[in-house]
């Protein structure tokens, strides 16, 4: 999977970075630069997509 | 694992200001002390189209001096389209340093999305 860093700027300046394609904390350090350069932090999530894969699979599992 | 962060723009780049001018097609920065209404600011003096006075940008402090009389000497969405122009710029030429490729697309809602290809040469 392609490693990538988006940032989405807002009509008033406002912007939201989101990795994709890293692992593990790999991701907070490949985006930390970007962040740091905008501005203030304000707000971050953090996306556990593997296992939440995992989970989905074990629900399709239980409901067969 | 990915994150996502959301930040509030902060104006401490004089060269992204300079690109932030020159994408918006405004008049280059000026450094130096201005005068606003009844005050005077010192940092890069930007004019907005249609503000009265400039606004000032103190790039130590992140602080951006400008009196528009609650919009009746200048249009708030002016100075967010800076805002905007100037986080656009900043990101391209953090992520051109780094020696990544970026990518920006406008979106129909006004935003605009840039994407770096971390590891990709420019």
């Amino acid at each position: 999977m392609n490693k990538t860093i988006e940032i989405i700027v807002a009509p008033n300046g406002q912007t939201r970075v989101e990795t994709q394609g890293f692992v593990g904390s790999e991701c907070r350090d490949a985006s930390r630069f970007i962040e740091q350069a905008l501005g203030q932090q304000t707000d971050e999530l953090l996306k556990a997509e593997f296992h939440q894969t995992v989970s989905n699979q074990q629900q399709i599992r239980q409901g067969e | 694992m990915s994150h996502l962060v959301s930040i509030q723009t902060e104006v401490r780049d004089p060269a992204a200001i300079r690109a932030a001018c020159d994408r918006l097609h405004l008049p280059e920065p000026v450094f130096g002390q201005t005068k606003l209404y009844s005050s005077t600011a010192t940092g890069w003096a930007v004019r907005l189209p249609d503000w009265r006075y400039p606004i000032v940008c103190d790039v130590s402090t992140a602080q951006i001096a400008f009196d528009n009389f609650g919009g009746r000497w200048g249009e708030q969405v002016q100075l967010d389209r800076f805002f905007q122009g100037y986080a656009v710029e900043r990101t391209k030429i953090e992520a051109r340093k780094k020696g990544h490729s970026v990518t920006e697309q406008p979106l129909e809602d006004g935003s605009v999305k840039l994407t770096i290809q971390v590891g990709g040469a420019v």
